[in-house]
Order: structure tokens, then sequence, then C-alpha cells
């Protein structure tokens, strides 16, 4: 085992499934837990909480008018 | 409503955002300008007129230094800097730090650019600038990632939105790109020139490095965090999936910095580091257009926005450029069509539906959405940011079809043989037929241009409009000041 | 209050630290080898620095911005050997800061234009390029002959090149070195101490631009594009010796 880590041939294949180790582990941490999800999911709405909306609004009178 | 308004303008630094906006516009139309200008000279080369400051040579970095370093990266500045004090909720940490980094930006961008008509240049494309302007941006860019991340941790909540890690990682990744591709000893402390530290092959993949991801942070990574901000507020909706948002940010960071040698295919750069670039270039595509979907997929449900809203009609243009150049890409990265396609105008062509149709887009629709918040009053002409919509795309179309015209066409010709096994064409046959395609290109790029004219007078108008309400509205309260004081 | 605080300011750092780590890997991966494996450059003969004209001529080259029309770079294809000659090799650019290879042919591939025209093709070309070639679209270059080469910062140049790692010589040992590598002659040409006579030596040695009375920018850019691709004689080597390297 030591010996395969430290051919240097055998860095592709390491790296290759380092990367898709950890790109799977982002999926499952992402998709798998609910809670979680909706959590995230929640974030979406940050760019609607601003406490100024003003502008919103003059741009929906110019929409309408 | 006058309270929260006059609230919004304390409580953020808008007047940084106001000079980089404005500062975008006016080096997006010289650039473009210059763009269309050398579009010409390639059709009529009469146009050089024999003065060195504007040959060709001499004038295609000022036109690709304006456009993305110029009129991108001052949008970029402007949103990132709206977007950050918006999603946190706090204001701009540093003021007068973010004013260096507004001069410190204009600053490298003028002298750039009077050096490139003076002839004095690095020779790398899109790192053309001189040492000493390398160095003042590389201040300007530390003072930038400070600003930003000392904002964001003002932020009021915990979480960080996702437009500003797009922005950071463009913050990040561009002064990691910019330092190590400007490595270079000046021949003397009062010499304009300086030679690069790297050579040759490994100078071929340092400079490819650095110009394959100057187009995947500066100008997508980037451009995606001002997607992830300014298409959800106009659609007033929330982005389609959050979720989406996250895979593909590390898939996009992670993958963009092994494409650059693509540009490289079939030279002297060993193949196993040019095919392993291939790969990933079509791998990119996943990411790519995990953006586009998330990007369009917003608007599900509420289509009917496209038909009366002309900035959503902006936005979701850019997005579909987007993702046809995000496909085109990797299939120009395929080895075989990559022979054909290299060194030709299909490679211009690309860049520009990309650059046009994509970066240009997506900041004319945020910038429609931003100028009204920033100055408190409403869009000058609704109508008129139709006119701009129409003229952009026409041109667009005309700059893309007659580029592959004439990309296409000279591939085939260069490598297309007789009976006898001889070449067919000259080099010089094939300028020639590149001749109508390259004036068509030209009359889009005069399109274009045009658009931005237009946005131009309509901005122009809708600030002079806010300055009007402004002093009317404060002649009102004088008046009823006085009233009462009588 | 205050672990919120805190924890908020490790996310932020995190994410600086997670997004570095995620761009720096491909760049690594694909520029470090380039300086450690051993056939990215192929071992050939001929390869040299450029002389302090030619170098001069390679300035001129990059302030008018030929690189933004013509590549340096000839691919491997049957076209392009029949209308350029044989494919450029990693090695004929190892001493080029910066390389000049090119991304755009709107103008032919120069990679090995070197000796294929008269010096006076060259200077009536670059003068006004339809005078030879009449459908050209390249502007004219009138200025290359009026303008005086300025020379006198050539050794400080050569010394800059030295620090990045061309090998010019500036001490005796450095000297010898060169004549072992490429002979007297060029050894010569490559010593800074004597840069400037150097250049003006050369600038005699041909009739560069048509006029050996005044030295001008034209001879220095001719000079640079006569010497483009001529370094190595490809008949010392096998038809298949290259492909190895690639």
């Amino acid at each position: 085992m030591m010996q395969w880590l430290s051919n240097m041939e055998n860095t592709k294949p390491l790296a290759l499934v380092i990367f898709f180790v950890v790109f799977v582990g982002i999926l499952l941490y992402v998709f798998a837990n609910k809670k979680r999800s909706k959590r995230l999911e929640s974030y979406k709405n940050i760019p609607f909480l601003e406490d100024d909306e003003a502008g919103e609004q003059k741009d929906k009178d110019s929409r309408n008018g | 409503m006058a309270h929260s308004a006059a609230a919004a303008t304390t409580q953020y630094n808008y007047d940084i955002i106001k000079k980089f906006a404005l500062m975008a516009l006016v080096w997006g139309l010289l650039g473009m300008s210059a763009g269309t200008y050398i579009a010409a000279e390639l059709a009529f080369p009469f146009l050089n007129f024999d003065i060195a400051e504007i040959t060709f040579g001499r004038l295609r970095p000022v036109h690709t230094t304006l456009v993305i370093f110029g009129f991108g990266g001052s949008a970029l500045f402007a949103t990132s800097y709206y977007v950050v004090q918006r999603t946190s909720q706090a204001r701009l940490a540093s003021d007068w730090m973010a004013n260096l980094t507004f001069w410190g930006w204009q600053l490298s961008v003028l002298i750039g650019i009077i050096g490139y008509m003076n002839g004095i240049t690095e020779g790398k494309e899109y790192a053309e600038f001189p040492w000493y302007v390398d160095l003042l941006i590389t201040v300007t860019w530390v003072l930038y990632l400070l600003v930003f991340v000392m904002t964001l941790m003002r932020r009021s909540q915990p979480h960080i939105y996702v437009a500003n890690w797009f922005y950071l990682a463009f913050i990040l990744a561009t002064a990691i790109l910019h330092v190590f591709r400007n490595l270079s000893v000046p021949v003397g402390l009062f010499n304009t020139t300086s030679y690069s530290l790297y050579s040759g092959v490994q100078d071929a993949m340092v400079q490819w490095w650095y110009g394959h991801n100057a187009v995947g942070f500066f100008l997508t990574a980037a451009f995606l965090g001002m997607m992830y901000y300014f298409v959800p507020k106009q659609a007033g909706r929330p982005i389609y999936s959050y979720r989406l948002s996250i895979i593909h940010f590390w898939a996009l960071s992670f993958m963009y910095m092994w494409v650059g040698g693509h540009h490289l295919h079939w030279t002297a750069l060993p193949d196993w580091a040019s095919s392993l670039a291939a790969a990933f270039s079509i791998m990119l595509l996943l990411p790519s257009w995990g953006g586009m979907i998330n990007g369009i997929m917003t608007l599900s449900g509420a289509w009917d926005k496209l038909r009366t809203d002309p900035i959503m009609l902006f936005l979701i243009t850019a997005l579909s450029f987007y993702g046809m150049s995000t496909f085109e890409g990797p299939m120009m990265s395929l080895k075989s069509v990559n022979a054909l396609s290299h060194y030709t105008d299909w490679t211009v062509g690309h860049v520009h539906s990309g650059a046009l149709g994509w970066v240009a887009m997506i900041s004319f629709g945020s910038f429609y959405h931003l100028i009204p918040r920033l100055w408190e009053t409403r869009l000058y002409s609704v109508k008129l940011v139709y006119v701009h919509f129409w003229l952009a795309t026409i041109g667009i179309v005309l700059y893309i079809a007659s580029m592959w015209v004439s990309g296409i066409g000279q591939g085939l010709m260069l490598r297309a043989f007789d009976d006898y096994g001889n070449l067919a064409y000259t080099f010089i046959e094939s300028v020639v037929f590149m001749h109508w395609p390259l004036v068509v290109r030209m009359i889009g790029g005069m399109f274009f241009v045009s658009g931005v004219v237009v946005m131009a007078v309509n901005v122009a108008m809708t600030i002079r409009n806010a300055k009007l309400e402004q002093a009317a509205l404060e002649a009102k309260i004088a008046a009823k000041m006085a009233k009462a004081g009588a | 209050m205050k672990l919120s605080h805190e924890s908020i300011e490790i996310n932020a750092g995190l994410m600086i630290v997670l997004t570095l780590i995620a761009i720096s890997i491909g760049g690594l991966v694909e520029i470090v080898p380039l300086y450690y494996i051993k056939d990215t450059i192929e071992k050939v003969d001929g390869v040299r620095p450029y002389t302090p004209l030619e170098q001069r001529g390679r300035d001129i080259y990059i302030r008018e911005g030929c690189y933004t029309c013509h590549s340096q770079m000839i691919r491997p294809f049957r076209d392009e050997h029949m209308r350029y000659g044989h494919y450029s090799l990693a090695a004929e650019s190892k001493y080029d800061h910066p390389f000049q290879w090119g991304s755009k042919r709107t103008g032919p591939d120069l990679g090995r234009v070197g000796r294929k025209y008269s010096n006076a093709w060259h200077t009536q070309h670059l003068n006004n390029p339809r005078d030879v070639v009449p459908e050209s679209i390249m502007p004219n270059y009138p200025w290359l002959l009026r303008n005086e080469l300025d020379y006198s910062d050539v050794a400080d140049r050569m010394r800059a090149l030295k620090i990045v790692g061309v090998p010019y010589s500036e001490t005796e040992e450095e000297y010898l070195a060169n004549v072992e590598q490429f002979g007297a002659a060029m050894a010569d040409q490559f010593d800074i101490n004597r840069a400037d006579q150097n250049l003006l030596a050369q600038a005699q040695s041909e009739d560069w631009d048509g006029d050996r009375t005044r030295l001008t920018e034209m001879d220095a850019l001719v000079a640079y594009l006569q010497v483009l691709g001529t370094m190595v004689d490809f008949t010392q080597y096998d038809e298949g010796y290259f492909a190895e390297f690639r």
C-alpha cells in the first residue's frame, strides 16, 4: 500500500479518487440532510432582507407608469 | 419613505459605487469604440493613417484593456461594493480605502492605455501593463480585498450570501494570477521595459493559465456574482436553487484553473498538459451550465416578466449567451476542432459572444437596476432600454456570425489541398476572402456601440432628473420652513 | 454575542482558505512539472540567445504589437509544414522573455520567416506592405526607417535578461562558458561589456535597411526577423527524433 502511494506514476488515479471523494462529500453535505437543505435554501432570501426597499417602490412605479 | 431613503444613502457608501459605475460607462464607451475602430482598420487598412499611436498593433491592447479592466473591472468594483453592502446590511468598511481603490484602478487603466499607444507594453496578451502599473494594481487589489473582507465581517447575520462567494473567489484568483503572470525584471528604475521571469514554453503556459482565468474569474465568476444578486432582485423572487449555487461554485473554482492549456493545443507545450486542459474544459461545461440554469430558472413561473421588463430581457439574454459560449468553448478545446479554429477569427467571435453577450449584457442589465437606486429616482426612459437591447442584440449576432464565416472559412482554406497535393490557397487569398466578414463584424460593432451611446444618454438624463427632483424637494422644504417661520 | 462574532470571522477566513486551495491546484499541477520533466524542452543544437541588435529588434517587434496578428508557433500539420516549414520546437523559444507564440494569424506565421525573404523585401514590406503584397491589410510602418535606433540601454537590457536566465556574460568565467557552449564568435556577441560595439558591428555587417550610413529601428527589426527559426539545422536530426518530446 505504502509502496503504491509513494510511486509517482500513481498520483493521477490517486488525485482522481481524492477529488471525486471531496466532490461526493460536498454533494452529500448539501443534499443529504433535510434539515440542512432547508437551512441552506433559506439563505436565498438574504437579498430581500434589506431594510430599505424605497428603490423597489420607485421601480415598480416606473414600470406601471 | 423619504426618511428611509435618506437613511439608505447615509447607511451605505453609495458615493464610491456611483463613481465606479460612471467610469465603467466611460471606459466601456471608449473601449468599445476603440474596438470598432480596430475592426475597421482590418477591413480598411488605410485607417491606420501611418500614425504609430493608432496602428492596429498598438490600439488592440488599448481596446482589450479598456473593455476588460476599464469597463469590466469598474463594473465589478461598483456592483461588488453594492452587493456586499446590501447583503451584509453593513456600510463599506473603509471609505478612504475604497476611494484609494477607485483612484488606483482608474489611474492604472489610464497610464496603461497611454503607454500602449506610445509603445510601452510587456507584449503579453491581457497583461500588457508595464511593471510600474503592475505594482500599482497590486496595491489597489490588496486594498480591494481588505475593504471587501472587512465589510463581510461587519455583516449583520451569520451566513455570507453566495454572490459574495463569487466576488471573493474573483478577488483572490485575480490577485494570484496577476502576481505570478507579471513577475519580471525591469531594465532599470527609470526604464519602462521589463523582461518576463519565464521564457518560451513555461512563459506560454503561465500566460494562458493567466489568460484563461482572467476569463474564468474576472469575466465569469465575478459576473456570476453580479447575476446572483441582480437577477433575483430584478425578478423579485429568490434564486432557483441555493444548493445548486454552492455545488457549482466549488466546481467552477476548482476546475477553471486547469483549462488554460487548451490555448496551446498542437504547440510546443507537451501533449499531456494540453490534453489535461482539454479534459477539464469539457467537464467545465457542467458547472458553467449550473450557473446558467440557476439564473434562468429563477424566472420559472414568471416568464411574462420578459415581455414587460426590458431589464429582465438583458439579464436573461446575457445568461443565454453565457450558456452558448460555455458550450462553444469546450467544443473548441477539442483538439480536432482546435486544429481548425485556433489562430482564426472563430476564437475572436467566441470571445465576443462571451464578452458582449454575457459580460456586457449582464452589466447593462445590472446597471439599469442599480442606477435609479443609487440616485434615488426612476429611469429616464424604459423605451430607450428596449432600443439599447435590440441594438446590442443585433450587433452581437452580426459579430458572431461574421466571425464564424471568417474563422471557419480561413481555417478551411489554409488546410485545403489541390489534386496534386499542393496547397490550394496562399495565405493572402484567405485574407482577401475575409474582407466582407470583417466589414460585417465592423457594422456589428457599430450597432453595439450605438446601444451603449443610448444607454449613456439614458443614464445622464436619469441623473439630471434626480438632481432636479432633489432641488425641487429642497425648495419645497425651504418654502415650508419659511412659511412655518412666518 | 462575542462567540457568534468570532465564529463569523472564522467563517470568512475559512472561505478564503478553501477558495485558495481550490483555485491553486490546477495551476500548480500544470505549470510546476514543466520545469522538472526532462523532455519538456528538446535537446537540440544551435539555439542561442539573441545578439544585441536582434534583441533590440525583438523589443521593437513587441512595441508595435506584432504578436496581435502574427504567431511564431508552427503546428505539426501537413499544410503548416508546406507553408511555413518544420513545426516549432520548445527549444527554439527557450531564450524568449516573453514568448511571442501569439494566438491569432491575421497575417502568416513568422516562426521560420528568417532568410525566406531578402533584407530589401522586408524593408520595403514594413515600410508599405502593399508595395510587395497588394492585397495586404497590414499597417505601414514608415517610422521604422525614420527613427534612429536607440541603443543607449542595450547593456542594461542584457543585464536584466541575464537575471531572468539568458546566458549573457559579464565575467571572464561566464564568457568562457559561453565559448564552450556557443563557440567563440557567438560568445563575443553575448558579452555585455561589448554590447554597444557588437550592435554597431552587426548593423554594419549587412545591408539591413538599404542605408548603411544610418542606424535605424528598421535595421534592428529586420535583423531580428531574419534570425527567426533559423537557429536549428533540421537536416541533422532524424524524422522521428523530435516526436519523442511531444
